[in-house]
């Protein structure tokens, strides 16, 4: 039998109010989402891969696989790196589960792998020659204003029709 | 594509891939392709059929036959007094280095 899935706006405001912490997080809410319909097929779309994952920052600690939480690594400017490549990626800089993950397998929380994949048996058109890395920031004043505008400025320089956002 | 229902769906995004997994699998389980590629595919074929904004698929993949990570992740049930204190000061700590960096950032 599957359970319902974790609500972790409770549990994460529960969590901080018994570690003392009298000013709960308000998450992002939207009454309008945009939402535009494609103009062509995916088959024919050029795709750019969005992560929330960071790049591998010298001097920094422990950021791979089972690394404790490590706000070191964090990174707070949108970056934008070779797809073609195959960095380095962490996420040693977010609240994943450390009890059942280990972060061992970058393609289990950045699929780059399986979007070349999709690419070569032709179920998307391309892949846009970046893949993005867009900051874990608190604020969202921050987040919508300069994150997301430095975001959308790099796709469009890249022609991306469709963005895929993996968030972890 | 993203593992915290909840947020996700309180925030309010275009299109959204469910996966009801622990944090940090939101393209599928580790070192298993074809539970990374089934995870794309449902990517791929939202973007084809979604008709409006706060689509959402659920994978029908589950992570395990157990769900006690949904149980135990951030639970406060089992942590003594003292156990919070010391998460208390460990958050303080971090935050200071996360402030720290970002105050460091261009």
């Amino acid at each position: 039998m599957t359970t319902a899935p974790l609500p972790y706006m409770q549990r994460m405001r529960e969590y901080y109010l018994a570690l003392g912490y009298n000013n709960p997080y308000q998450w992002a809410h939207f009454a309008g989402v945009p939402f535009q319909p494609l103009r062509k097929s995916v088959s024919q779309s050029n795709l750019g891969l969005v992560t929330t994952a960071a790049p591998f920052k010298p001097d920094a600690g422990d950021q791979g696989p089972g690394a404790p939480y490590n706000a070191a690594a964090k990174f707070y400017r949108v970056y934008a790196a070779n797809a073609s490549k195959d960095d380095f990626l962490g996420i040693s800089h977010v609240s994943y589960d450390r009890n059942y993950s280990t972060a061992e397998d970058i393609n289990s929380y950045f699929p780059l792998q399986a979007l070349r994949q999709a690419q070569s048996q032709g179920l998307v058109g391309s892949l846009a020659p970046r893949y993005y890395g867009l900051p874990t920031n608190r604020s969202q004043a921050t987040t919508q204003d300069q994150d997301c505008t430095e975001l959308l400025a790099m796709l469009q320089e890249d022609e991306v029709d469709l963005a895929i956002l993996v968030a972890n | 594509m993203g593992s915290a229902k909840d947020i996700v769906e309180h925030c309010g995004v275009p299109r959204f891939v469910f996966s009801d997994f622990p944090l940090g699998n939101s393209a599928g389980k580790p070192n298993n392709r074809a539970s990374q590629q089934q995870t794309l595919a449902l990517a791929l074929e939202l973007f084809a059929t979604a008709q409006e904004p706060r689509t959402t698929i659920q994978s029908p993949q589950r992570w395990s036959d157990d769900d006690q990570w949904k149980d135990e992740f951030y639970s406060i049930a089992k942590l003594s007094d003292d156990e919070l204190a010391k998460r208390r000061a460990e958050f303080d700590q971090i935050k200071a280095v996360g402030q720290s960096v970002r105050d460091q950032t261009r």
